[in-house]
């Protein structure tokens, strides 16, 4: 029993860093079409302005926050304005383009800092565990869980309680009559894409304590970031989210009962067939086309 | 067949002897020199079939070095049991006490051979059947497949009795065919793999010159419109699929026997990627451009990094962004764009007006 309830929390801390990496996708796959295999390099650079923060400011991760966001927004802005806007009427090529900005990005940080692994500490504040009977838990992963619930919540609010979020809606459904109605899409569009990547950003910012950083770590992320999109169902933040609880809970049971990579192998088979019997995901969002 | 056919086919003669007489006098037979050169020629095999799939049936295959890795790992376990006698060395270091029973067959070398054709070919075939048969298209093709291709590269590095985990194969022995001990410095090996790729491409080009080939780019274009004719959509891509898979078992083969072992990285999600890269800089649309692509980039490769021994991935980063932006139907189409303007150089304005006004449209069709 204590296995399981401690597995699950695992799973839960898992999910909670999944979601904040898949949201940013979400968004951006699920209101321009666009796969960003370069996501996984937002979230790099994320981690690395972290570590910048911390060793030269002194900056801790929790107040670097808000400068991670626009910092890593900023770089998302500016591919989206050189090479991504060209690209909106060839889908499967921004695969590709993107992916080369990964290896762009991956390459200029090993570059510019070195290839050896980063250490980033953890907030003071949220260090040590709390324990309930069995199940002992650390702050900082309970602080991750909460976290993203908030940025969720945020993000939701985001989308449909702002101006913004209206006009992107409006996009998502007709880019033709909005623009006709003097929305600019394409300034929309660089917005999203900026916003998708600060959350990427936020998103490497937390996990640096708990990953080691370096300049590759965005590559195997983007592939679980993009299961869980997928899963979820174009652009649903609620999908994004109820996946990202289904593949994390997967993984940890599943590492219980064999171990953990026949586990991650059982929990991508499963997504294979899921994506083969709902290639819309588990909660399709109703749009026309 | 049309007059484009001839162009392919003087294009195949053309590489043909360039490949044959050409490089190897340039390199001066060189045993080194040689064997970088057809480490290239394999993986422009690997590069050809997926122009197959993703140019021709437009399947992005995204799962590509997965069925390359199982036909490197069908060689290499062949190459590693003629290596040792009795047990592999690194199974004792895992425990393991006797032969597994799926490493027993590749003893023979006439199994080995077929395997690493009709094992992807099979594998590739059941992805194919199990995707097809439900209509999954476009950008789910590229997940599936790359989902596959992650479990299929855990599978491997987590067998480690079996498949010597994160270390491959190495330390295997020559390839001995009956008369023939295969060094793979030899300017004879050089012509083994030049003569699988122009094998390979003839079988390529024929195929898109092929009824089936029409078939083929028919529902590339438009798969709905190809079904409502009669043909059954599923059945011509998972035949493709099948093809393309065989056929990277098979650049897999070679491409152990170049460098002399296998390893996990050859099923890696960067590997997979860089075939995708080279297809697409060569040309997806024609075989023999994506061979070149291959072959080109990977040149440029070991050039660049020479030189710029940092810096060479990021140039090949800048590249290839700005092939996939300006030249989104790279060599070939820049090729087959100029041959144009050069045959009718008076058209040349009505057709830049024709273009501007409907681009968009013309381009949302070719992808979709």
């Amino acid at each position: 029993m204590d296995v399981i309830s401690n597995q699950l929390f695992a799973g839960l801390s898992m999910a909670s860093i999944l979601l904040m990496i898949a949201l940013g996708l979400a968004i951006i796959y699920g209101a321009m079409g666009v796969i960003n295999l370069a996501h996984g390099e937002f979230v790099m650079l994320g981690a690395y302005t972290t570590w910048a923060l911390q060793t030269y400011a002194g900056i801790g991760i929790l107040l670097a926050l808000p400068i991670v966001f626009i910092v890593v927004a900023a770089v998302g802005w500016i591919i989206e304005k050189v090479v991504v806007q060209n690209l909106y009427h060839r889908p499967l090529d921004t695969i590709l383009a993107t992916w080369g900005i990964g290896i762009i990005l991956q390459q200029a940080v090993r570059l510019g800092i070195g290839a050896e692994s980063r250490f980033v500490k953890g907030p003071e504040l949220l260090s040590g565990n709390t324990q309930i009977g069995p199940l002992i838990m650390s702050n900082y992963r309970i602080f991750l869980i909460f976290f993203s619930v908030a940025v969720l919540y945020g993000t939701w609010l985001l989308m449909t309680r702002t101006e913004f979020g209206m006009k992107l809606r409006a996009i998502i459904q007709n880019r033709g009559i909005s623009e006709c109605y003097g929305i600019e899409a394409k300034r929309i569009y660089s917005l999203t894409f900026a916003y998708g990547a600060g959350l990427a950003g936020i998103a490497g910012a937390l996990i640096t304590p708990l990953f080691s950083t370096i300049p590759t770590m965005g590559t195997g992320l983007v592939v679980d970031a993009f299961l869980v999109v997928i899963v979820g169902g174009l652009g649903s933040l609620i999908g994004a989210a109820s996946a990202a609880v289904l593949i994390g809970e997967a993984t940890a049971l599943f590492s219980i009962v064999i171990n953990d990579t026949l586990g991650r192998i059982a929990v991508l088979a499963g997504i294979i067939v899921l994506i083969r019997f709902r290639p819309r995901g588990l909660f399709p969002t109703e749009t026309r086309r | 067949m049309t007059s484009k056919f001839h162009y392919d086919l003087i294009a195949l003669v053309i590489f043909a002897i360039v490949i044959a007489f050409g490089v190897p006098a340039l390199m001066n037979y060189d045993g080194f020199e040689l064997n970088t050169f057809a480490r290239y020629l394999a993986l422009a095999i690997a590069s050809m079939a997926l122009a197959l799939s993703w140019g021709t049936a437009g399947l992005l295959n995204l799962g590509q070095a997965a069925t390359f890795g199982m036909g490197s790992y069908a060689m290499a376990m062949h190459l590693k049991l003629r290596a040792s006698d009795g047990l592999p060395d690194f199974m004792g270091w895992n425990n393991v006490s006797e032969l597994p029973l799926i490493w027993v067959p590749f003893e023979s070398l006439a199994f080995t051979l077929l395997a690493g054709l009709l094992i992807p070919a099979f594998i590739g075939g059941l992805t194919a059947v199990f995707m097809f048969r439900a209509r999954i298209a476009g950008v789910f093709v590229a997940i599936i497949t790359l989902a596959f291709l992650v479990a299929f590269q855990l599978l491997v590095i987590n067998q480690q009795g079996m498949t010597g985990g994160q270390n491959g194969l190495t330390g295997l022995a020559q390839l001995s065919l009956p008369g023939w001990t295969v060094d793979p410095y030899s300017t004879g090996f050089y012509y083994l793999v030049a003569g699988c790729l122009t094998v390979a491409l003839a079988i390529g080009v024929y195929l898109t010159h092929s009824k089936f080939g029409l078939i083929l780019r028919a529902i590339r274009e438009d798969a709905d419109r190809t079904r409502f004719f009669g043909y059954n959509v599923a059945t011509y891509q998972t035949a493709i699929f099948c093809l393309s898979a065989a056929l990277a078992g098979w650049a897999g083969m070679l491409y152990t026997m170049v460098l002399e072992f296998a390893s996990p990285t050859y099923m890696g999600v960067s590997f997979s990627l860089a075939i995708v890269i080279w297809c697409a800089v060569g040309g997806r649309e024609s075989v023999i451009a994506a061979a070149l692509g291959a072959i080109i980039v990977n040149m440029l490769e070991g050039r660049l990094s020479d030189v710029f021994v940092e810096g060479w991935h990021l140039m090949l980063g800048v590249i290839f962004v700005l092939v996939v932006m300006f030249m989104p139907r790279g060599i070939y189409g820049v090729i087959t764009e100029t041959a144009k303007r050069l045959h009718h150089p008076k058209r040349r304005h009505r057709k830049t007006d024709l273009q501007s006004s409907s681009t968009k449209q013309l381009e949302t069709g070719q992808e979709s």
